[in-house]
């Protein structure tokens, strides 16, 4: 993604050095670490933390946006959206599977990759080439990043776009209104139905939980 | 340039405002803007805020980082300014043969490979993008007002002296004996280009107000 405004802040560091600290221990080759949660709670925050942090200790960890796969422009979503309904539409269904699982087939196979990456600033979809020979981990960010398959490690946010509200607004991304209202309800539904699958819970103060 | 930090303030709201009014009358199809100074001086964070403003008005402006354009990639860089002495380090380290290709597909409305610099991996990536549909192109690194086809030259006036702080909580790079020879370097031949541009700013590191 081109164009995103991160704002990271300690609570992000802190859950990342947790995480940092679970990878370490469960480190293997050409590792997938899923970070999912709602709009606004912080996952790209928390995936360039932790793979900042990899860097240092000498493992290089790429970061995949998964909104950079949803299948309808960002111009024409809305109108889409509301043609075929919020509640039908809204959901792991509006991201391109295919590309994105070619895209980490790419990445465990070490080879060149080319897929999409949106331009925030002219709100198009531009083509990003990435060379996975040296890439040594995967960091998966998105609302269903988790429902991945094959993940190592499935990181869930419990943040709310309740509690959240206020961050969207600071980050300016998209005007609220009823009809993001709409979405971000959807969306809330079907982000909360993929917590079971989670191994690592990050919680509303960002504190982290480990589970079985 | 991918997984940059940019952090917009009121100051760099308030100089891409100054541009726009600049711009008003000035304004014609396929316009190319420069932004040049010194490492750490706000440069990719006023193109932000100026693309922004310009997507508010209906222009559509793509930003391009000279960074990503250096014949030596990121993590080479440092031992072949080592070995090729303080003088190499300069305009001349961009490749400007691939700078004036973009340009000409900017001017023909093609599709266009660019490198792209992320900063986590410090890998270059390669970005296709399509200029079909983009009004402007926005300039921005250390020597970018060198670019004899741009229609706008704006020149931010901080040194690197200044910059310090902005350098350490930046976390792109961390200050050595070697680092600050290169800045001082930097610096002169940055300052050296200053002549000729249209537009000055002077972002106070410290005092959130801009000056004309």
């Amino acid at each position: 993604m081109l164009g995103d405004v991160l704002l990271i802040t300690e609570k992000h560091q802190k859950a990342g050095e947790a995480i940092i600290e679970h990878i370490l221990k469960k480190q293997k080759s050409k590792m997938m670490i899923a970070i999912s949660g709602e709009s606004g709670s912080g996952k790209t925050e928390l995936a360039h933390v932790v793979a900042k942090g990899l860097r240092k200790h000498g493992i290089m960890a790429k970061l995949l946006h998964i909104d950079n796969y949803y299948r309808i422009h960002p111009l024409e979503r809305t109108e889409w959206r509301k043609q075929n309904g919020i509640q039908n539409v809204v959901g792991p269904g509006e991201y391109d599977w295919e590309t994105l699982n070619k895209n980490i087939k790419e990445f465990k196979a070490g080879t060149s990759s080319t897929g999409p990456c949106v331009d925030l600033v002219t709100e198009q979809i531009d083509q990003l080439t990435t060379d996975y020979s040296g890439i040594d981990m995967l960091i998966i960010d998105g609302l269903y990043a988790i429902k991945t398959a094959d993940a190592d490690v499935r990181v869930f946010i419990e943040l709310t776009y309740h509690e959240t509200k206020k961050a969207q607004v600071v980050r300016g991304k998209e005007p609220q209104n009823e009809y993001r209202m709409q979405v971000l309800e959807k969306e809330h539904q079907e982000v909360q139905a993929l917590k079971p699958t989670a191994n690592i819970l990050i919680g509303m103060d960002y504190s982290v939980r480990f589970v079985k | 340039m991918l997984n940059d930090r940019i952090t917009v303030t009121p100051k760099h709201e308030q100089a891409a405002d100054v541009v726009l009014e600049f711009l008003a009358d000035k304004m014609k199809p396929k316009f190319i803007i420069t932004i040049g100074g010194e490492v750490g001086s706000g440069k990719s964070t006023l193109a932000y805020a100026l693309a922004h403003k310009l997507k508010k008005q209906g222009v559509r402006s793509k930003i391009v980082d000279l960074d990503d354009f250096y014949k030596i990639p990121p993590l080479q860089r440092k031992e072949w300014r080592r070995a090729n002495g303080i003088e190499s380090v300069g305009p001349s380290e961009y490749d400007w043969g691939k700078i004036i290709h973009v340009i000409n597909d900017f001017y023909e409305n093609q599709k266009s490979l660019m490198p792209c610099v992320d900063l986590i991996t410090d890998y270059v990536d390669e970005i296709t993008t399509n200029f079909n549909d983009i009004d402007i192109i926005i300039i921005n690194g250390l020597y970018a007002t060198k670019i004899e086809q741009a229609d706008l030259r704006i020149f931010i006036e901080l040194t690197y002296d200044e910059t310090k702080e902005a350098q350490i909580f930046g976390d792109k790079e961390e200050m050595t004996a070697f680092r600050k020879q290169i800045l001082e370097r930097e610096h002169e031949m940055v300052q050296g280009l200053k002549h000729g541009c249209d537009l000055f700013f002077d972002f106070d590191a410290l005092v959130d107000k801009y000056h004309l």
